[in-house]
Parts: structure tokens; sequence; C-alpha cells
């Protein structure tokens, strides 16, 4: 169940396979990013792959003394180019691998254009999704619904990484869904047909307990996406954004020039897989441990690192120390960029009221501090709007709901109308209507009582208060305690044990929070497996974009305020 | 066992931490401890074992043994790569994940499609080499048409109105045009023409392909080389106002495609890139690299480590050659950078960019290996290292004799032990202890009296073991390796303190209980000394004709420790009394041992007679008596120095040392559980054995000198044949009956393990029971 590894061993094989000699690994635009995900240069480099092409890429000599491999995804565009491909072979011999399942018509067709016998090898590889860690798995699309239904390619297109994923995996699960969410029964339904249609495929070494595919939809909890993060990697993907492992510096201010984008792999930085958990705190003090152990080896200069401006000076004048740990500097930098946004944006307070706001149940005092927030000009309007969101979410049908008040709050603050009109939008797409379950007031009693005794006790660390809600989705299923009206099964089977491999899948995307929380859960809970994935891995722009997207508020043509004034009233 | 039998041996090398049993090499012990001690205790077996692959890799790298780990590197198959936060162990180990094939579909189609393919590139070319087959310059045009129509049928004109490629009309000034290869109609803008050179190319090399089928393009008229790029283009600026084109055949763009397409094959067929040469030599160099540098780096840290398994001359001679492999990949790796730069025109971007690769690779290949080439020790350094290494083995080897000193007496002790627990198997089900944490304990008290008592616990064997090899990785500068060492250590002596402690707090328990019942047995035997007095004499003469059989006896016994539970009653009562004994046989035999010889002979015979009145004592109080034994033969140092008055002060004469000798038991268990061992007390200790041999051997002809000579009189079987007439009837029937139960049990065990020779002294031993045992009977009615 480690995604990464699974699509490691996919490309060790290709490789493997072509044999030795000088070789060429023909891509395509996603395949690109399902490679760069597992593999980096160097070490591809090692295994004699020195050419990264494009099939689409028009620019391609011949090099009739390379071997080619191919890692496609099976898309008709993609196969058309490699008709050409063949038709007109410019390397020595092709090794051909799809990344999901091909079509026999489109094998033949290739077959016929393989009029000089280059092709050596023709097979289905399931690497068809971008693992992120080794529980985390994402499919990097964006605006995956219309309204509350699938865009049908988004729809195809996740179909198939999800069923790639669970043939790399080499799981033939049950799937449960969300059952609030028509996009997650939709979704079900397709992954099951493909079980059916490709039942050889899924045809497995049964184990005690089947793995378990849980669909749920972003909807349902729309808050966990709007907070702010401190644990590194959530915090960097809030803060930089994270594509694909690439982290784009060149905003920052001052930057060097190898440090306009930076790569950010647990696979091989050894420093952010044992920091990429851990808070924000603790990383600014890893540093600067790992900085003054190098001090202490040259001594001759001694300095004291109090801030993390001292660090990034003392980086800058240590070109050694550079070269010796060049993730350092790189961390050093993405920490300080980090610190620099918290500080410029004010963060610190607007995420512990954001945390008031989604894990508390004080009205009047979140009110209070979400307009005291919004009157500080440091606070800037993507924030503001962000701490409005939250409280419309929360208090949409609270008694004395004082969003309109807000709203014109924003308004005054000068936030953009983009912003304005994605409150209510965001509403439509998480509001109370929409969800299939409770957010904020928990409904047993051993909650409540914990919710009570946390009250008592005071929380250890206000800014990561919040527990997404897929913890005690996962804590229920994992104890299977996960009601079947809420989360039905597909199909008349059901699980009678606890489950033990789980696989999550959030339609609208997860997060890194979410990623943390399985990541502990996979920790805490022995014998318990869970792999998470989502169309994407949001922050709270991208979810933002997410919701545009989807095109809920376009329907709604009266003005945010009118619009936020009739949900008031109802 | 034959180390066992051969205590001279120096014990070094692969011991079994378990039964030390000695391994040739670290993969013979390795699977002797697979086979032999998998089925033990989980913990225990994976604690030492851990401990014994680290020590082996240790001591792998210390002395340098020749041989592979990847024994147990083997087991993590996959490469090595970061986990990203996940823990790996929560993981099951993964395969590769589903994969389909479609090749076979896959070539089934292609066959069919090629099959028509290589018909149709056949046709054309076997038309080609028609239409050139004659002298074209030579022929009237006429007689070239009639052939070129021979070699396929022309379309009509009539039937083409349109050109079939661009679909202009046909007219005066479009006029048709006839593909020579294929007959069909085009426009003259639509039209291609083949070379002749091209056609002969084509032609020539399907002959030959028709002759050797694998290599189709030898040819020699291949020269040509001509890129159709450029013979395209030519063509068609000369043709437009020849319409004769005598070295030209008009042909279709279809046709032309085809047969470009094979110039094409056949041009790649036989060129070989020189980046293809060069990389492949660079490989080469690659694979020697990957194969020496191991080599080398084994060599330099032997060498390093002050050894003489490698000559000096030898590993710089390979770090030369190393060295300049380095240097030839770097120059290979250079020139493939460089390769065609000069040209003109400049190679494609992509070829560059290839090449850069190619030299990155190489450059990131040199660095890592390079790096981890280690430096050689210069001659002076060398001759330096290997004095320490000298310096360095001897200590160690003189560490190694005291241990193999150490183990021989601890052999020796065991055997005794060994044959004591033979009688006693049911004291150690009665102490609650497992059998091999006795077998430690009954090893410490010699190496207590030794005062080096490290070595004969398996805990304290390792805890020795480890330091020398800390010892050494600090000499050899390993640090990493030390901290493992160290931590290993550590680990070890809390485990030993553990046990230590435990110990002491079971024995303190029971030396207070024995204590007090001492007490009481003497203030018994102090009752009942003149009756043994007087006894003693008798059975004297008697014992001595049965001594030489036991000493064949004993030897089984001890092969079989603890098997007869039931011996433990007569062995109870032989503990019990032990100090009674001795302190009673000091007062009869001291005042005479010393001098006269009589005495001495008389001694042995004596003891075994005073089991009797033990025998009688240990039956008035029957209840303590079973307790008794396990709590004496812990607790007896103590005891006979503060509870029997009697015996502590002539313990420190001869004959006190011999009367010890006798009841190697009560000193062995005794000594067992306690760490704190007196000094004194160890009587199978084989310097007080060697004082003792000269008085002995007058009075023991048959087995002079045998250390276990002692151990016989405390045979029960002995004892109790002895006995039988003196003591008490109604216990020695008892024990009678059981002894006889015993030595069938033995027998038959005997008999199963095929030992003969034990069978047949035995049974001899059986009947003599049992004739006693009718004496007896017959003596009661």
């Amino acid at each position: 169940m480690n995604v990464v590894f699974a699509v490691k061993q996919y490309i060790s094989k290709m490789i493997e396979d072509s044999g030795p000699g000088m070789k060429v690994l023909l891509m395509d635009k996603e395949t690109t990013g399902i490679v760069s995900m597992v593999y980096t240069q160097s070490e591809i480099l090692q295994k004699e792959v020195y050419l990264f092409e494009r099939i689409d890429s028009q620019n391609r000599e011949i090099m009739k003394h390379l071997k080619a491999i191919c890692f496609l995804r099976p898309t008709k565009e993609n196969v058309d180019y490699l008709i050409q491909e063949l038709r007109r072979p410019k390397y020595s011999i092709y090794f051909i691998y799809f990344s999901n399942v091909i079509s026999k018509s489109d094998v033949k067709s290739l077959a016929e254009a393989d009029e000089q016998e280059v092709v050596a090898e023709v097979q289905e590889f399931y690497g068809d999704y971008i693992a992120v860690n080794p529980h985390l798995f994402s499919l990097n699309i964006l605006g995956c619904c219309q309204g509350r239904n699938w865009d049908p390619a988004q729809l195809s297109r996740t179909t198939q990484g999800l069923t790639a994923l669970l043939l790399s995996l080499k799981k033939c699960p049950m799937i449960r869904y969300q059952l609030s969410s028509e996009a997650a029964k939709r979704l079900a339904e397709c992954v099951k047909q493909v079980i059916t249609k490709e039942y050889e495929l899924f045809e497995f070494r049964r184990t005690e307990v089947p793995p378990l595919l849980l669909i749920l939809d972003r909807c349902d909890d729309a808050i966990t996406p709007l907070l702010n993060q401190w644990t590194y990697q959530a915090m960097v993907h809030e803060l930089l954004g994270i594509n694909n492992n690439r982290i784009d510096l060149s905003r920052v201010p001052g930057i060097s020039k190898d440090l306009r984008e930076v790569v950010l792999s647990a696979e091989n930085d050894e420093f952010y897989a044992n920091n990429m958990y851990l808070n924000f705190a603790e990383i600014g003090s890893n540093i600067k441990n790992l900085m003054e152990d190098f001090q202490k080896k040259k001594p001759k200069e001694q300095q004291k690192l109090e801030s993390i401006a001292d660090m990034k000076a003392f980086v800058e004048n240590y070109p050694q120390f550079k070269k010796m740990s060049g993730t350092v500097s790189k961390h050093v930098t993405v920490v300080g960029e980090l610190s620099r946004l918290v500080s410029e944006r004010n963060l610190l307070e607007v995420s512990e009221v954001e945390q008031e706001l989604a894990c508390q149940n004080d009205h009047s005092s979140a009110l209070q501090n979400v307009k005291r927030l919004l009157q500080n000009p440091k606070v800037t309007e993507f924030d503001a709007a962000r701490l409005v969101m939250l409280y419309a979410l929360h208090y949409e049908r609270h008694s004395s709901n004082s969003l309109p008040g807000l709203m014109m709050d924003l308004r005054n603050k000068g936030v953009s109308e983009k912003y304005r009109k994605l409150v209510s939008a965001l509403v439509e797409y998480g509001g109370k209507r929409v969800r299939g379950s409770d957010l904020f007031s928990p409904k047993d009693a051993v909650a409540i009582t914990k919710q009570f005794l946390k009250g008592l006790k005071g929380v250890e660390n206000v800014y990561t208060q919040h527990q997404p809600f897929l913890h005690e989705t996962l804590d229920h299923l994992i104890k299977g305690k996960l009601k079947e009206n809420l989360y039905p099964y597909l199909g008349p089977s059901t699980l009678r044990d606890r489950p033990q491999d789980i696989i999550v899948f959030v339609i609208g995307g997860a997060t890194y929070e979410e990623a943390l929380t399985v990541y502990n859960l996979n920790r805490t809970t022995p014998g318990v497996r869970i792999v998470l994935g989502g169309t994407t891995v949001h922050n709270t722009k991208s979810f933002l974009e997410e919701v545009l997207a989807s095109g809920l508020h376009s329907r709604n043509k009266e003005s945010s305020q009118v619009m936020s004034r009739s949900t008031s009233r109802r | 066992m034959a180390s066992l039998d051969d205590p001279g041996e120096v014990r070094e090398g692969f011991l079994c931490p378990l039964c030390l049993k000695d391994l040739q090499s670290f993969y013979q012990l390795q699977s002797h401890y697979e086979e032999e001690h998998s089925g033990e205790d989980r913990d225990v077996k994976g604690q030492i074992k851990s401990l014994v692959q680290k020590a082996k890799k240790a001591k792998n790298r210390l002395l340098k043994r020749e041989g592979d780990d990847r024994a147990e590197s083997g087991t993590q198959g996959y490469e090595s790569f970061s986990y990203g936060g996940v823990d790996p162990y929560m993981w099951e180990p993964q395969e590769l994940g589903a994969v389909r094939s479609h090749l076979s579909d896959f070539k089934k189609h292609r066959a069919a499609r090629i099959d028509h393919y290589v018909v149709e590139v056949n046709k054309l070319i076997i038309r080609l080499e028609k239409l050139t087959a004659f002298d074209r310059a030579n022929t009237e045009s006429a007689k070239i048409r009639a052939i070129e129509k021979s070699v396929v049928p022309w379309v009509n004109d009539q039937d083409v109105p349109f050109c079939p490629d661009c679909g202009n009309k046909f007219n005066i000034r479009n006029r048709r045009h006839h593909c020579r290869l294929c007959g069909s109609i085009m426009c003259k803008k639509c039209m291609e023409l083949i070379s002749l050179p091209l056609a002969n190319k084509l032609t020539s090399a399907s002959k030959d392909s028709l002759s050797t089928h694998t290599s189709p393009s030898q040819s020699p008229n291949s020269v040509h080389g001509s890129r159709r790029g450029s013979i395209s283009s030519m063509s068609s600026v000369s043709s437009v106002l020849d319409e004769k084109d005598d070295d030209r055949i008009r042909c279709c763009t279809h046709c032309k495609d085809t047969l470009l397409k094979r110039e094409q094959q056949i041009d790649e067929k036989e060129h070989t890139p020189d980046i293809v040469k060069l990389y492949e030599k660079l490989r080469l160099c690659m694979e020697k690299v990957d194969q020496k540098a191991p080599e080398y780096i084994r060599m330099a840290a032997s060498l390093n480590a002050g050894e003489t398994t490698y000559s000096l001359e030898h590993a710089s001679d390979l770090r030369v050659e190393v060295q300049k492999v380095y240097e030839l990949i770097d120059a290979l790796s250079k020139k493939i950078l460089t390769l065609g730069l000069n040209q003109d025109p400049p190679p494609h971007p992509n070829t560059l960019r290839l090449q850069r690769m190619i030299r990155y690779s190489a450059t990131l290949f040199v660095q890592e290996k390079l790096l981890g080439l280690m430096s050689l020790p210069t001659k002076e350094q060398f001759e330096e290292l290997k004095k320490k290494r000298t310096q360095e083995m001897e200590r160690k080897r003189i560490l190694e004799r005291q241990a193999a000193l150490e183990s021989q007496r601890r052999l020796e002790e065991r055997r005794s032990d060994l044959a004591s627990r033979a009688a006693n198997g049911e004291v150690v089900t009665l102490r609650g202890g497992p059998a091999p944490l006795r077998k430690a304990e009954g090893w410490l008290p010699l190496s207590g009296s030794q005062g080096q008592s490290e070595d004969s616990d398996p805990l304290l064997q390792q805890i020795h073991n480890i330091t020398s090899f800390i010892r050494q990785a600090k000499a050899a500068g390993r640090t990493d390796e030390v901290r493992t060492l160290q931590e290993n250590l550590r680990q070890l002596q809390d485990e030993y303190d553990q046990q230590q402690t435990e110990k002491a707090i079971e024995l303190s328990r029971k030396q207070a209980e024995e204590e007090d019942l001492q007490r009481e047995q003497l203030q018994m035997l102090r009752e009942r000394e003149w009756e043994r007095e007087r006894e003693q004499f008798r059975a004297a003469s008697l014992h001595t004709r049965t001594r030489s059989l036991d000493f064949r006896e004993i030897r089984p016994f001890q092969r079989e420790p603890g098997r007869e539970p039931r011996t433990q009653l007569a062995h109870v009562l032989d503990l019990g009394s032990s100090p009674a004994q001795s302190s009673a046989a000091a007062k009869t035999l001291s005042p005479s041992s010393v001098l006269e010889p009589i005495s001495l002979w008389s001694g042995p015979p004596a003891l075994g007679q005073e089991f009797f009145p033990q025998t009688t004592i240990s039956q008035q109080n029957e209840v303590p008596s079973l307790n008794l034994f396990d709590k004496e033969d812990l607790s007896s140092p103590t005891a006979e120095g503060t509870a029997s008055p009697l015996a502590a002060e002539p313990s420190f004469g001869p004959s006190a040392r011999i009367l010890k000798e006798y009841n190697p038991f009560e000193e062995e268990e005794a000594v067992a559980g306690n760490p704190f061992t007196n000094p004194d007390s160890p009587a199978p200790n084989p310097f007080d054995e060697e004082d003792e041999r000269p008085h002995q051997s007058p009075s023991s002809p048959p087995v002079p000198g045998n250390p276990f000579e002692e151990a016989t009189c405390t045979n029960p079987f002995e004892m109790d044949s002895d006995s039988a007439p003196e003591s008490e009837e109604p216990i020695e029937e008892e024990l009678l009956l059981q002894q006889i139960d015993n030595i069938k049990a033995y027998i038959f065990d005997a008999k199963q393990c095929g030992r003969l020779d034990e069978v047949e002294v035995l049974t001899e031993n059986l009947r003599e029971l049992k004739r006693t045992l009718a004496k007896q009977k017959r003596g009661a009615d």
C-alpha cells in the first residue's frame, strides 16, 4: 500500500526490461509528472536513461542508437502520436507501456503502424496517478465537477486513475460512498463497472478481509481546505503552493537564481522526509540545530543564530555551507519565506480565529474576533474572505447570524468582488443543505464528553486544534462503526470484519492536513493501512478555484449580499 | 561435542553461544544456529542472534574474513530508498503492481501487416530491378517505354480524369504521368523520381539480403549513402525540362516513400555512430570499476587495519589500475561531450543534450565511486600499523588463552555438574529455574574462584567478546561500529545485571532457610557420630569393591543430566548429609590422614558409609529433607563456614579437601547459585584435585588421577548398594526400588541412544541392586 513505491517499481521494471544501452524515455504531459514524482534525474541517469522526451514534441532527432521507453497514457492523441512515431521510427527499438487499459483496436492500429518491427514490448503498467507521498496520491484535476455533477471527461479520468491505483496496489476492493453526494455514487459505479469489465485484471490473491474503497466528496467538509496550516508540507502548500513536488519561489524577494524553483521530495530529501509533518516551530529549531552543528565545525566565526533572518544571512555568507548542504539552504529559504509571509499577513492571529471558527461554538466571541481582524490592515483580502467564509459555513443557520454585516465589512475593506461572491458560492458548495453529516456539533455522547474535556483542559496548540472531518470518518470506519445509511456499500455484499486496507478518495480534492491525519492513523493503528487520494491536493487558493469552477455561484444572479441575507433569513 | 571431550583444546573461534559447540566458520555457526536453536525461546534467540550478527559483521571487518554478507543483506531485495516519513515496517513488502501485456496481440496484427508490407516492398524492388537492368542511356525512348509497360501494366488514361493525389484536372497543360513502379497516374507536380544510383543501392541490397537474410546491406554499392532530402530536391529541379530523364525512373509518391523507408533501413543497419562506440567503451570501464573497486576497498581497509592479508604493493597496483580506469572514464565522457561540436552543420540540440547527459552521469559515477576509494597507508605507516596490529593480536591471544583456560576448567566443572544433575533431575524442577539458567549458574563459581568470572555465563561471554570487539573497532577507528557495539554491550550488561540481582535475592532467601535446617541437622548428626564411627570400618571393604564399577557407570549419567527425577530423593539424602559428613569424616580421618596412607585408603569408603546415618536422619526429618536439598545445595559455603563449626576447622586440612571432593554436588550446587563464591569451596577445581591426587592414587588404583573419581562416590547406586546391609531396612527398600526403577529407565534410555557399553554396566548394576533388595527382603522376613 505504498503508492510511491508502486509507481517506482513500475518505472524501474520498464527500464530494467529494456536492457543495457542508451535510452530515451518518451512520455506525455501527464506521465512526465507521474515519473518525476518518484524518480530524480540523477537516479534515472544511473540507469542509462539519458534523454526525456515528450511524445508530442516535434523537434526530435532521429537517434537510432537509442532505445525508446514509451510511458504514455492511453489517450487517443497519444496513440496517434505513437502511430506516427512507429511509421517513421526515430529510435532503434521501442518498449511501449501504457499507464492504463488500452483498447484492442488501438493495439491493432499500433501494430499495423509498426512496419519496421521496432516494437519490442507493449504492456499496461498501471501507474496512472501522481504519487505524492507513500500514502497520498492525486490526479491533479482541478475543477472536476460542474455544479453537483461530474464533468464527464474528468469522471472518466478519475475512474481511470482510481482503477489504476487499485491495480498497482493489487487490490480489488469493496466500495462505499458518501450517500449525500451524487458525484461519489457516480464514481463508485464507474469504478465498479471497470472492475466488472476487467475482471481478469482484478483477480488477485484474496485477503481475509477485502480492501475497502471509500469515496467521499469534498463538499462534506469545506472547512479543512479553508484553514491555514502549520505543519511543514501543508504550510508550504498553503502559502507557496506545491505542484508535483515543485515550489515556485520566484516571487520571493531577493531570491537567488538557482532557488527560483525548488523541489521538495521526501524520496530523496532526508530533511524534508523527517520534517514534513512537524510544525513550523519545530522545523525552525531543527534547521537551527543543523546550522549550529555546522558552525561547530567552523569555530572561527562564531555567530549566534537567533532568528530566521540571521540564519538566512548565515547561509548566504557561507558558500561552502551552501555546497555542503544544498537541501538545507533550500529549506532555510523556504522556511524563511514562510516566516516572512506569516508575519506579513499576520497569520498567527488569523489562524487562531480560524481555528476558533472551525472548532468552537462560541458565536459572539467568534464574530467579535472576525470583525476585529477585518479591521486589521495587515490582514489580506484573501484571509479576510477566508475568515468570513468560515464564519458563513459555521454559523450559516445561527439565530443571530450577522453575515450581511461581515460582507459589508469586507466591501469596506476593499475586498474584491470575486472573493465576496465566493463566500456565497462556498456556502452553496459546502453549506448545511449539502452536507450529509454535521461538521460542527458532535453527535454522540463520547464526542460531546471529549469536547467538554477539551474545553476544560484547554487546547495544547491553538493553531492546530482542528481535526479534519476525515479523521472521524476514518476512525469510525476502522472501528466498524461507520453508518451504512450515510456511507452505503455499492452492491449487495458488505464487510463484516473491520477493514484493514483502506483507500479513501475525495472527489474535489484532498488536503495535506488530511494526509497528515491519515499518516498518523497509519502510524497509530497497527494492522490498518490507509491510502488517501483526491482529484487533487488542495490549498485554500486551489480549493476556491475548484469552488469557482464548479460554477455554483453563477446560478444565483443576485448580488452576494442579497444572497447571504436570504440565507440568513432561512 | 568433540571439543568437550578434549579439554586441552584452546577454545576460540566460532562457538555457539547457546551450546558452546565449536563451528568452523560464521556460516556454519549461522546455519547451526538456525538448525539447532530455532526452536528455542524467540526473545533470547532474537537477542543473541542480532548480537551474533553484529559481532559477526564486526569480526568480518576486523579479521578480514573472506566471504560475502549477501546471505544477510539479501533479505532486503528491493532497492533502498527513503520512505517519505511513513514507517516502512507498517507496510507489507510490496510486489510489482498488476501488469498486462499486449505483445502477443500486437505481434499477431503486426505479422499480418508486415507480410503485406514486405510483399509490397519486394514487388517494387523487383520491378525497379527490371527497370534498371538494361542500358537506359543507349536505348530508344520508345523501347524504354515498351519495357517499362511490360514491367507493370499502365492504368488507362481515360480512367483517371483527376490527379488522385492533388485532385487537379488533367488536360493538355496538366499532363498525365505514369508511375513506372505501380502503373498509376499522377500529375507532374505529384510525380517523384528515383535516380539510378539509389535504384542500384536498393536492388543490390535486396539481393544481398536474399543471400544472407540477416544483414541485408553489406554491399559495397551502398557507399553512396545519399540523403534522401538532397535527392528528391535535386531531381525535382532538374526534371522540369527533361522529359526523357534517362537516368531517373518516374514513380508516384507512395512508391517512392516505401523505397525511401527501405533505403533508410539499409543505411541504419550498417552505420554505427561514434557515440555508440565511445559509449560502449565507457560502460565497459564502468563495469570494470564496479568489479575492482570493492576488491580494492576490501584490501585498503585490511591494510589500514594493519593486517597482512594483502600485500601493500598489490593494493597500490590495484589502486593505480582503478584510478586509470577512472581517468579513462573521464576522458571518454569528455570525448563524448565534445563529439561533433566542430562539425558543420552543428549537431541537433538533442544530440548535444544526450552527450551532456552522458558526461554528467559519468561525472556523477566518478564522484560517487572515487570518493569511496580510501587511501593506502605509506610503507612506514603500514609498518607501524602492522606493529600495532601484532600487539593487538597478542593481547587478544592472551585474553583468549585465559578464556580457554577458563573454559577448560568450566568444562570439568560442568562434567561433575552434569553428573550431579544426572542424579539430580528433580532438583531443577524443584527450584523452578529453567535448565539453561542453571547451567549458567553452574559455571559461575569456578570463574568466581578464579577472580575472573566474566566468561562462564553465555551473557558474560558475549559481553567479554563485545568488549574485545569494541577495542578492536576502536583501534581500527571505526566509530560507528564502536557505537553499535557499545550499545549492544550496554544491553547485555543490563540483562546480566538483572539476572544477577534476581539470583542474589533468591540466594539470600534460600540461605536463610537452609541455615536453620542445617543447624537442626547438625544437632542430630552429633548424636549419631559414635555409631557411624563404628560402622565405618565394616563398610570400607565393601566399598572398594564396588567402586571400580562405578567409575564406568558414572559416565552415562553425566550425559543425561536431569533425566531421572526419581534419583532426586537419594541425592537429597546425599546432599543433605554432606556438611555433616564432612564434619564427621574430618573428625574421624583428619588425625590419621596426613601421616598414614592407610587412612586415606579407608577414607573414601568411610564417606560412602556416612550416607547411611544420613539417610536415617533424613528419614527422621523427612519433610524438610526434600526442601533441604535444594536449599542446601545453594547455601553450603556459608553454611559450612558458619553453621557447622565442626566442619569449619578441619576444612583447611588436606583431608578436608578430600572430603569435599567427595561431595561435588554439594559444592557445585552451593556455588551454582552463588556468584559470591567462597574461593575455598569449589571442590572440582583442578588445582585442588592436583593437590589431592598424590594422596588419592594409592587408594584408588583402578582410575588413578581421574578427576571424576570423586563423583562416583556420590553415585546413588553405589551408595545404595553399600548401604543396604547397614542402614534401616524399610527406607532402604523403598530407595532400592526407586533405584531399580531409575536404572531401568537409564537402561532404556541408553538402549535408545545405542550406547551398548552403558547398557551393560547398567544391567550389571541393576542386577546387583536386585540382589541387594532380595537380601534385604530376606532379612526383613
